[in-house]
């Protein structure tokens, strides 16, 4: 790869991150949300896989893809266990008022649709990217 | 009610907690496993005794906690004197079952032994939860879970061939028949808008009324024949004998087949007035005791004879829940009582003959009161008591037997049938206990095996049992017979046991019954080769309708595979998109909205004209292109402009979304490309490009009609409204999107997300295959 690329990819990596974080955060009261912000982030170590190699994006990953995909519906799902103590509802969801900001499980659930999109994305990209022949 | 609302829940519970610790116990106590883990059973069996005056007295208690109440779905359990009965029979041999488990295993490895109680335990739960629950829904999930256990009970010798199919074979007929259940279950909830038995019964005139009556009946006969063996689903059961033998006392005796006749007792009440009801199961019951007599005749192997005298018991139930009357209630709990006490004893002697020399087949075993002297004992005690004779308590309920056929309004056919089945039974009572035990001492030389308390103490209990009650019946009788016939008969019954009736016309059937089956029984060998050869009556009898119908599902799924799955991706697509076009054409044509050709979509904007020429420039592109990079570049166009599209009409989100994942698709798909040939090759002939290009067009007219109907249409605002309004005050979110995502439909998209996680890994597996010796996955 040309080392344009290859330089540019680090600052590239870490700003759409940043934007996928953004994105995820963001989405409950402008566009944006788990599902998009996951994929932002899995053309994120796409793009470092493609930089530089496949182990640099798994070694930046520090997770195993299919680890994260199965601890984001894991989340996914536990956000929706408080709301069956206090309604009896699977999935009714706590909010916190902390000033102007709302956090609630409903969060915790969009992180875990989140997750899921990346490990899920980045499984199947890691595999084909490396060499079949190695 | 407080804490007694929770306790049959508890004991159900208590049950599953022993199958959660049944491994680790083997771990720690190896050959002790048994007596250690037995104490489970008794702590319950001592729970539900403790319920016994109290349902002598009153009758019926009911307890429940709500599960699913949107759909009126209640965790509700009842225990009144037939379930109490059960639960009782459940716990009481378990615990027998559990011990003598422990011993037959105890040259297995320890992890065996953790396994084979974990299933029996997990069994034990599901049995207490099906006679224990009031609710039908609960009912059906314990039930299924009893086929499940018995399936892997049935099929605990993994490594056997014969043991899997059986175990197979058992599944699709219970399982399949507990569906058949589930309609009947769903047809009963939808007609009285009530799942609870309790109060099934007491509205039971409303019931048999309903136009549907008719096909609940079938559909809840079938669900029993099949789970209890009768004509023509018999034949899974002497086949379920591939289990180990302590699963098969318990199983495949005492307990599970009996749910059949459980459900068919508890509706009894229910479609009594239903004439056909009554004859079919006299009919059904009397066919299944012929048929298994007769097999009862032809077998060869220890437990498979009696296995075929299990089904034939099971076919005299129905045949007694099909008669009216007191009497008929009365014997039907006594024949429950007796069978299970004399069947799982000769069971637990059949195992220990088996395990001590390895043979199976009865015409190899004898003379073993040698070596096994006090299971030779008991197993004579128990077959006396099948056999019917005084002063077992098999006695008592065979003259019952007769007396309720006797004063029926049916003729003198189900006695006549009866007559030749029992003696039947009284032939197999002395083949199997008298035969390998005592006779023909040259067969077996030696035993790897001997007697030890663990194999001794549950025949030894249960035929003893069988002596006491039968001397003593009038203290079971006050206690649990009389409540639980009281249950069954749907009025109070005063039943007073005694051994003795007189000089009746039972008795004399009795002592007919006994002088044919001792004539079968020493003339066995002569009626057992002769019918032995027979293949026609194996085929008719057997397994051959089973395997002829699964033969043809099997041939039918193979051939539709050939079809449908032939590996050509072409083909897929083809399948797929012809589907989706008649899918749309159908709800389009039949939709009450009608078909508009007109687009009403507003004035044309130019913005939207350059996108749109810019993405039917992309598809151009990709189809005419040699290069299949080109091409992958020129899908990316089409997608990014719908993108475009998505964005000039306010949907910023939908935009956002279809950016990343058009980024995504090419990436993806150039990743693909690295394993491929990169020139690209004209596989399709030009009728086939002729077909595609039709296809493609039929696609996009069908959306182009389908679109335009749809904005033809009136909008129904009412639901945007809704989430337009409440989305921040109730979801604490602007972007109604997202939160219709995250909170309105979260467990939607909660299953969305697990659908992707499981098609991923699929594919990721398939990946891995397809890239073998990789050190990282």
């Amino acid at each position: 790869m040309s080392l344009i690329f290859s330089a540019m990819a680090r600052i590239f990596f870490a700003l759409m991150l940043a934007v996928s974080l953004f994105l995820l955060f963001r989405g409950h009261n402008e566009p944006g949300g788990g599902f998009v912000g996951g994929l932002v982030a899995a053309s994120a170590f796409t793009m470092l896989a493609l930089a530089e190699n496949v182990s640099v994006a798994r070694r930046a990953l520090h997770l195993h893809p299919v680890v994260l995909m199965g601890a984001g519906l894991l989340l996914a799902f536990f956000s929706g266990l408080p709301g069956v103590l206090s309604d009896r509802s699977f999935l009714a969801h706590w909010w916190f008022e902390v000033g102007s900001l709302h956090l609630g499980t409903a969060t915790l659930f969009d992180i875990g649709v989140y997750c899921v999109v990346v490990g899920g994305v980045l499984c199947l990209i890691f595999r084909l990217y490396e060499d079949p022949a190695q | 009610m407080g804490f007694q609302g929770f306790e049959f829940p508890g004991v159900i519970a208590v049950a599953l907690l022993g199958a959660l610790v049944a491994r680790t116990a083997a771990m720690v106590f190896g050959r002790h496993t048994g007596w250690v883990m037995s104490l489970v059973p008794v702590m319950l069996l001592a729970a539900l005794l403790r319920r016994v005056p109290a349902v002598a007295d009153s009758g019926v208690v009911l307890t429940s906690i709500p599960w699913v109440p949107s759909l009126g779905v209640e965790f509700s359990f009842r225990l009144d004197g037939f379930s109490l009965l059960f639960a009782l029979l459940i716990t009481g041999i378990g615990t027998l079952v559990v011990i003598y488990a422990g011993a037959y295993f105890s040259q297995k490895p320890r992890d065996q032994i953790g396994r084979f109680l974990g299933l029996i335990f997990l069994f034990m739960a599901a049995m207490l939860g099906t006679v224990l629950a009031d609710d039908l829904i609960v009912m059906f999930v314990f039930w299924e879970l009893t086929s499940l256990t018995s399936f892997m009970l049935i099929g605990f010798n993994s490594g056997s061939a014969g043991a899997r199919k059986a175990a197979l074979q058992s599944l699709l007929v219970t399982g399949g028949g507990g569906l058949v259940l589930f309609a009947g279950i769903l047809l009963i909830g939808i007609n009285l808008g009530t799942f609870s038995v309790t109060e099934i019964l007491a509205r039971s005139d409303e019931l048999a009324a309903s136009s549907w009556s008719g096909p609940i009946v079938i559909l809840i006969m079938i669900g029993a024949f099949t789970k209890s063996a009768q004509v023509p689903f018999h034949f899974w059961l002497p086949n379920a004998m591939e289990a180990p033998t302590p699963a098969s006392a318990y199983l495949h005796s005492a307990t599970m087949v009996k749910l059949g006749v459980f459900l068919l007792a508890r509706f009894d009440q229910v479609f009594a007035e239903l004439p056909a009801f009554g004859t079919t199961l006299v009919v059904v019951g009397s066919l299944t005791m012929l048929v298994a007599a007769f097999q009862a005749l032809r077998a060869e192997g220890f437990k498979a004879v009696l296995a075929q005298s299990t089904v034939a018991s099971l076919g005299i139930l129905v045949m007694l829940i099909g008669l009216n009357g007191e009497i008929a209630a009365v014997a039907t709990v006594g024949f429950i009582v007796a069978h299970a006490f004399y069947k799982a004893a000769l069971f637990f002697c059949a195992g220990t003959a088996i395990h001590a020399t390895g043979q199976t087949s009865l015409r190899k075993l004898g003379g073993l009161s040698r070596f096994l002297p006090v299971t030779a004992v008991a197993a004579v005690l128990a077959s006396l008591s099948m056999a019917g004779l005084p002063p077992f308590v098999g006695f008592i309920s065979k003259e019952y037997l007769f007396e309720a056929q006797l004063t029926s309004d049916w003729n003198v056919v189900p006695v006549v049938v009866a007559v030749m089945v029992n003696a039947v039974m009284v032939g197999v009572a002395g083949v199997v206990s008298i035969r390998p035990f005592y006779f023909g001492s040259k067969r077996v030389t030696e035993v790897h095996h001997g007697e030890t308390p663990g194999l001794l103490a549950g025949p030894l209990i249960l035929a003893s049992a069988g002596i006491l009650i039968g001397l003593f019946p009038d203290a079971l009788a006050r206690t649990l017979i009389g409540p639980a016939a009281s249950q069954l008969y749907g009025e109070p019954i005063d039943v007073s046991f005694a051994l003795w009736h007189g000089l009746t016309p039972m008795l004399a059937l009795s002592v007919l019954v006994v002088t044919i089956g001792v004539l079968i029984a020493i003339f066995w060998d002569k009626i057992h080769g002769g019918l032995r050869h027979r293949k026609l009556l194996a085929e008719a009898f057997g397994d051959g309708g089973y395997r002829w119908v699964l033969g043809a599902i099997l041939g039918f799924a193979r051939r539709s595979t050939r079809v449908l799955q032939n590996g050509d991706q072409h083909r897929y697509t083809a399948v797929v998109v012809s589907a989706v076009i008649m899918g749309l054409a159908i709800g389009m044509l039949s939709g009450a909205t009608g078909v508009s050709l007109v687009p009403t979509g507003g004035p044309l904007r130019w913005p939207l004209v350059i996108v749109l020429a810019l993405s039917v420039f992309g598809a151009l592109a990709t189809i005419t292109s040699r290069s299949l990079i080109a091409s992958l570049v020129s899908v990316g166009v089409t997608g990014f402009a719908v993108a475009v599209v998505f964005m000039l009409n306010g949907a910023p989100d939908l935009a956002l979304t279809q950016f990343a994942v058009e980024t995504l698709l090419v990436v993806l798909l150039t990743a693909i490309l690295l394993r491929l040939p990169a020139r690209r090759r004209h596989s399709r002939t030009s009728s086939e490009r002729q077909g595609d290009a039709l296809l493609a067009f039929g696609f996009a007219g069908v959306m182009f009609v389908a679109i335009a109907s749809m904005t033809a249409a009136p909008i129904d605002l009412r639901l945007s409204e809704y989430f337009g309004q409440t989305s921040y005050l109730e979801a604490h979110g602007r972007n109604v999107v997202n939160v219709i995502l995250v909170d309105y439909r979260a467990i939607d998209t909660l299953g969305e997300i697990a659908v992707v996680v499981f098609a991923t890994l699929a594919v990721w597996a398939l990946l891995r295959g397809a890239a073998p010796a990789r050190t990282k996955g």
